[in-house]
């Protein structure tokens, strides 16, 4: 496996001619062979502190995103690159998950939770060079709640009207009162697209956001453009190319030569050869990737608790960790640190062998066979390690290395799995666990009745609480394992600042980002 | 020769006809659903459904296999069922690295393999000789991906001469980045397939050398080296030129795991995607058209064979 090299070179500084690691637009920008010859271009460090707005920065990310409609395909990928560059809603999320005002200049909740009102700002802008106004917002939110085909729909499904009201408001209407509803405005469902538009939305986009997508070269890149008339604070860099590179090793190879600017994530176990060059700096950020190893509550013998327990008993979550490269921190409950409820809990899973040994003695399950289902683009590091603690305590763990497509219709369709390991980056995603139809199928009415009063409370703090009282019923009723919750390196060349590091695998608000 | 041309020709059309469906139905033993791709794990089985209707999977196999017969037979491959872009089109976007990357590939395979195995033939019993043979022995055994991670390692890593992965977003644009950015992943590939192609040709030229015509020629006066390269590398060419037709397919392989390695956005890697993200429609229509091609070559080369080899004539 490519992945797994560590193999390091005799000597990491890199070339000189790469000092002019900004590369100046496209004109000298992609000519590698130019950028070789032009050692003196060093743009940045040397015009002080004036940003350059001419800059062309390239970033490196892994999973590229398999089509552009952001209204119809799933994928955080495409959410990660493209909602709040190229597309915005009334509200969007910062990188440590508030909630700010994006479109909207403000917006009021009424005292019983059910009306929503939205000021838009002004002269808001598409990139087709017409303007945005509250007629745009309302088709584009009531598509969301009439085509069952558009992602997150779902959300919408409290919602009893979208109105405009004058020329700058927006008046949403709910039949009951929804703390997360904000929150969901945040996401896909929330964006707001031109009504009078035949874009294919699959290849081009046409969004209110600071950047107009430049190309997608299908396998290779996407890059975005400055968009002049932007409405608000105009990006400070002319072009952002997004490069996708899937195999770590090469990611950690294209930065250190020079031919990226930025790389997220950073494979922690080849963090060395990036702390090895001078001109790179490395940002450990928090994320809500939470790396799950799912029980299947509804198949025996997983539907009895001792064993659930045994299972999390036995895994040493800090060697895991280690193993990993050190890019993790523990979570002993369903809610990461970023998300409203969350609460350490880690007390309620220590690494007791000998305790997991005595459960399943007493579940009558000293001799188990288990199987792992995992899709094949994570490491086998984690599975290794689980193959071996829990052969100490008796269970023989088997494991299936599948396919994403193939997991997809195994594990999260058909529900036919043990043990299944995958990264759940959504953030607030506690839902999953008060759903008995998801393919947790961890069934528990007092986690769901406290889920619905969360959803219900119309004070946050009320329902911050009930979260974190249905969190840690899960975490004691030991449904499921977060193995760790993800840290996420970035490395960014010298020069470079206004690079979100909170959250990157989620969204990458560039409107700060800057070169200088 | 008409003859042998026409019954050339019908064979090939009945090899496509059952590679056609080989392809289709084989693809739909796969687990996994483009429509679940599509709609991630935060949907209903309401909605996977409503997408699958929509893209038309809910229809007969037998029924979508005939209408995307019809369409290759009107010069349509098909359609992404993800982004709806023709295949076609796709497929000329990423041949413009895939192509020159194999043909790089070939140069490099055939400027190693003809001088240095008609070299280690014609010293078979000395030592540079063995050298040579012992060398291409061991590197035709050189797993590919072994190959790229040590090129990139001395010539990206170490010394900086070439960039470690990636194709210029200027593509032939900067025609001097492109080729720089093609030289390891085609070095990568032409060296294995190079050393492989050299045993042919040393193993060809050794039979040569044998030759009853061969003697006779030296005995006309010429040196036995003259002889060999007169008279027997003719010989040789030929079935050089056959093996080079399997080779392609190994070629097309090799880019495979190579446009993987170096993140090359070629005909390649873009399968690789497609087949895990189940857009069949898009996958069967490029390996319809790569079988075609080698299928066709192997045509061309039953009839190079015959014009190249006038005993073939003769047979039949």
């Amino acid at each position: 496996m490519p992945g797994t090299l560590t193999l390091g070179p005799p000597s990491l500084e890199r070339k000189p001619s790469d000092m002019s690691r900004i590369r100046r637009n496209a004109v000298v920008g992609l000519a590698l062979v130019a950028a070789l010859a032009l050692t003196s271009c060093t743009s940045g460090s040397d015009t002080g502190t004036t940003p350059d707005a001419d800059a062309t920065v390239t970033v490196g990310l892994v999973l590229e995103p398999t089509d552009l409609d952001i209204r119809r395909t799933s994928g955080a990928a495409l959410e990660q690159v493209l909602i709040d560059n190229v597309y915005e809603g009334l509200v969007s999320r910062t990188a440590t998950g508030e909630i700010v005002d994006t479109l909207a200049s403000s917006h009021e909740v009424s005292e019983d939770g059910l009306t929503y009102t939205f000021t838009l700002n002004d002269g808001i802008t598409f990139h087709s060079g017409n303007a945005a106004t509250v007629d745009d917002v309302v088709w584009s939110l009531t598509g969301v709640k009439d085509d069952e085909s558009l992602v997150d729909h779902g959300n919408f499904a409290n919602v009893a009207s979208i109105a405009a009201e004058g020329d700058d408001t927006v008046v949403i209407t709910l039949t009951a009162p929804d703390s997360n509803f904000l929150w969901n405005l945040t996401g896909r469902g929330g964006l707001v697209f031109e009504e009078a538009d035949d874009t294919d939305l699959s290849t081009g986009a046409n969004g209110t956001g600071p950047f107009t997508l430049g190309e997608w070269r299908q396998g290779a890149s996407i890059s975005l453009d400055r968009f002049d008339d932007y409405w608000g604070d105009a990006a400070q860099v002319s072009e952002v190319v997004f490069e996708y590179i899937p195999d770590g090793t090469a990611g950690v190879n294209a930065i250190v030569a020079g031919d990226i600017d930025v790389l997220t994530p950073v494979d922690a176990t080849l963090r060395s050869q990036v702390d090895a060059v001078d001109e790179l700096s490395i940002t450990e950020g928090k994320t809500t990737d939470k790396y799950t190893l799912a029980f299947n509550n509804q198949r025996a013998p997983l539907d009895d608790v001792r064993v659930r327990e045994a299972l999390r008993l036995a895994i040493d979550h800090e060697a895991v960790i280690a193993a990993i490269g050190g890019a993790g921190i523990e979570q002993g409950g369903p809610i990461p640190e970023l998300d409203p409820g969350f609460e350490d809990l880690t007390d309620v899973r220590p690494f007791d062998p000998d305790r997991a040994r005595e459960l399943l003695a007493e579940a009558g399950q000293s001799d188990l066979d288990l199987t792992l289902t995992i899709p094949n683009v994570y490491s086998t590091t984690v599975s290794n390690i689980l193959i071996s603690q829990f052969a100490d305590v008796g269970v023989t763990l088997t494991v299936d290395s599948v396919e994403f497509t193939v997991w997809l219709e195994d594990v999260y369709t058909n529900k036919d799995y043990d043990l299944s390991f995958v990264d759940h980056l959504e953030a607030r995603d506690f839902g999953n666990w008060a759903n008995p139809d998801y393919y947790f199928g961890y069934d528990n009415a007092e986690v769901q009745s406290l889920f619905q009063e969360s959803i219900a409370a119309t004070d946050p703090d009320e329902a911050d609480a009930l979260l974190a009282e249905a969190a840690r019923i899960v975490a004691e009723d030991h449904a499921g394992d977060v193995v760790y919750n993800a840290t996420a390196l970035t490395a960014v060349a010298d020069g470079i600042t206004g690079f979100p590091t909170d959250s990157p695998n989620a969204r990458l608000d560039l409107g700060e980002l800057a070169v200088g | 020769m008409i003859r042998f041309l026409a019954t050339r020709l019908v064979l090939l059309l009945v090899g496509l006809l059952i590679a056609s469906a080989l392809i289709f139905f084989t693809l739909r033993v796969l687990p996994g659903d483009v429509a679940q791709v599509i709609a991630g794990t935060q949907s209903t089985p309401e909605q996977v459904a409503a997408i699958r209707e929509q893209l038309g999977l809910d229809v007969p196999l037998p029924v979508q296999y005939l209408d995307w017969v019809g369409g290759i037979l009107r010069g349509d491959l098909g359609s992404s069922l993800i982004t709806r872009t023709p295949v076609a089109e796709e497929l000329a976007e990423k041949a413009a690295v895939t192509v020159p990357l194999a043909l790089l590939s070939l140069v490099i395979a055939l400027l190693i393999a003809v001088p240095f195995g008609v070299l280690a033939a014609l010293r078979r019993n000395t030592a540079s000789g063995t050298a040579f043979a012992v060398t291409a022995q061991a590197l035709a055994a050189v797993p590919v991906v072994w190959a790229g991670m040590m090129l990139v390692i001395v010539f990206a890593v170490w010394l900086g001469w070439l960039p470690p992965q990636g194709f210029p977003r200027s593509g032939w644009d900067d025609p001097a980045a492109a080729i720089r950015s093609l030289i390891l992943p085609a070095l990568t590939i032409g060296v294995v397939e190079g050393a492989v192609l050299l045993r042919f040709v040393r193993s060809a030229t050794l039979e040569a050398i044998g030759q009853d015509y061969v003697r006779t020629a030296a005995a006309t006066g010429l040196t036995r080296r003259r002889a060999l390269i007169t008279h027997g590398l003719p010989n040789v060419a030929l079935s050089v030129v056959s093996v080079l037709a399997l080779q392609v397919a190994g070629l097309l392989v090799g880019a495979v795991i190579v446009e993987q390695l170096f993140t090359l956005p070629g005909v390649g890697r873009m399968l690789v995607s497609d087949v895990g993200n189940r857009d069949l429609e898009k996958v069967q229509g490029a390996v319809f058209l790569f079988t075609a091609i080698v299928l066709v070559i192997g045509a061309l080369v039953d009839v190079l064979a015959r014009v190249l080899d006038p005993r073939q004539r003769e047979t039949t």
